[in-house]
């Protein structure tokens, strides 16, 4: 069946690419605004919630005492979920997790892990016997387009405020959880036959493939992630690698501006 | 209920751990209108309880035996965020949040003037981010607001409060301690306006001269949460719809 509305919303999409024009008058790499606030569930060893335009995300940082991975007896754990529930849209659907949503968290959780931000080593209490499990559980509750940078954001902000409850388990003194860096992810998708930052809901019903790039404080990549149908060439992907990095620079900054207050 | 009796509750000057009298309830505060994604929605904060709730609909109630030919159905979920207790919940469905989500959605088709809209379906997604006891009622509370928002018209806006009994003291609104380790723990949903009662659940231990001095805590109140949630409807709606 053909979709009606998306069929004439990528004919106007098209039509406002060929004069580099977006449908709420962005430019190509002009983000929407962007709050955070951090700190602000209680219960949350961590947390935090990003506003992207319609898009709004909250993510908390659980912490539990587990048994270590028997070949890595010295090693803590990092695990990062999403969760699309039909609070955020009404196209999601009660039951259980949806591919999307499972794309979505690994994307986030390979963005920070693979950066190293988090030191397993020192998230270990007694060496095969008792460690440090992280969770960090990312609640979308309005998705208005691009909800994997805010989900990114979410997630790092929340981590990099993450108070380890010690006390409560008995194992020592709380402390503040050490993060080295903060990995950044920004996504592109192909709206009108080229690609733009930070798609709206409109933008993504009427886009195409979508490419989400992590990139560390070093500007090293650390997680990549293509969706959806569609091809790019590495000219294309050269280009927006290069406004990844200023973007992602920009909101390492906002991030280090919250933590500043 | 805990129940165990030997936590004290009551501070020997006669106020609650945290200060409050015993007929206080929490502080509650109240935005309608916050998901942009949803056709009406509301978050309510009370005490450390942080509810949302989003409404979607009326829509086609699909699947098709689902569909009521005289009124619309309405489709609620309660959930808590996996990181809104202190112990993190493991995400999905349980036993708990499936019987409150019944009991609500039966709370709210009795306010809702469900009639109007046969064979549809009304969505209410109830999301707890933070729970410091009471939160089915805070979500009741949220749910009726997003309803308004969602301009869907109902005979009343419910409003979720709760009272309880520690160290046979009957205080209203329990926070977490409260709750954990008090005798008993009586949560409704009341229509201020009719005066009537839409949600009703109890457990612990209550003679009938509490029962009905924790009834009249909770009507007291809902009102006092009715003003809140008319103020924060008016707030939204200022200067005309946006």
């Amino acid at each position: 069946m053909v979709e009606l509305v998306p069929t004439l919303l990528r004919q106007e999409l098209a039509r406002l690419a060929e004069d580099d024009l977006r449908l709420d008058g962005r430019g190509r790499w002009e983000g929407r605004a962007v709050s955070l606030e951090t700190d602000c569930l209680y219960n949350a060893e961590g947390s935090a919630k990003v506003v992207m335009g319609d898009t709004i995300v909250y993510a908390g940082v659980k912490f539990e005492l587990r048994t270590p991975w028997p070949d890595r007896p010295s090693q803590g754990s990092l695990m990062c979920g999403a969760e699309l529930r039909p609070v955020a849209h009404r196209k999601y659907e009660p039951g259980p997790p949806s591919p999307q949503s499972i794309e979505l968290g690994r994307v986030v959780d390979r963005g920070i892990r693979e950066s190293g931000c988090i030191d397993m080593e020192s998230l270990c209490i007694v060496p095969g016997e008792k460690v440090w499990g992280v969770m960090i559980d990312i609640h979308v509750l309005s998705d208005g387009g691009n909800i994997f940078d805010a989900c990114g954001l979410a997630a790092i902000a929340a981590l990099r405020t993450a108070v380890v409850p010690a006390e409560r388990f008995d194992v020592g003194e709380d402390y503040t959880l050490k993060v080295n860096g903060t990995p950044i992810m920004a996504s592109f998708t192909r709206v009108g036959g080229r690609y733009v930052y930070d798609a709206s809901e409109e933008e993504e019903l009427g886009g195409d493939e979508r490419i989400h790039i992590t990139i560390g404080d070093e500007g090293h990549l650390h997680s990549l992630q293509k969706g959806l149908r569609g091809v790019f060439t590495p000219a294309e992907f050269a280009e927006i690698f290069e406004v990844a990095a200023q973007l992602c620079g920009e909101l390492r900054t906002l991030v280090a501006n919250q933590e500043g207050n | 209920m805990g129940g165990y009796g030997d936590v004290q509750l009551l501070r020997d000057d006669g106020l609650r751990l945290d200060g409050r009298k015993i007929d206080e309830m929490r502080p509650v505060a109240i935005e309608a209108g916050v998901l942009p994604a949803a056709d009406g929605s509301a978050m309510v904060t009370h005490g450390l309880n942080v509810a949302v709730a989003a409404v979607y609909g009326p829509m086609e109630a699909h699947p098709r035996k689902i569909q009521r030919q005289d009124r619309a159905v309405i489709d609620v979920r309660y959930n808590m965020a996996p990181f809104s207790t202190s112990d993190r919940i493991r995400p999905g469905y349980n036993r708990r949040s499936r019987e409150i989500s019944k009991v609500t959605a039966e709370a709210l088709e009795s306010v809702v003037l469900v009639e109007r809209y046969p064979r549809s379906k009304i969505r209410v997604e109830i999301e707890i981010l933070a729970a410091e006891a009471g939160t089915r009622c805070v979500g009741i509370t949220a749910a009726a607001v997003a309803l308004a928002d969602a301009g869907i018209p109902m005979r009343d806006l419910i409003v979720g409060v709760a009272s309880g009994k520690v160290e046979d003291t009957v205080v209203l609104d329990l926070d977490k301690a409260e709750d954990n380790y008090g005798q008993a723990d009586l949560p409704v949903g009341i229509l201020p306006n009719t005066g009537e009662i839409a949600f009703l659940q109890m457990d612990g231990d209550l003679s009938p001269e509490e029962f009905n001095l924790a009834m009249e805590y909770n009507f007291k109140a809902a009102g006092e949460i009715h003003e809140i949630m008319v103020d924060a409807l008016k707030r939204r709606y200022e200067g005309g719809e946006n």
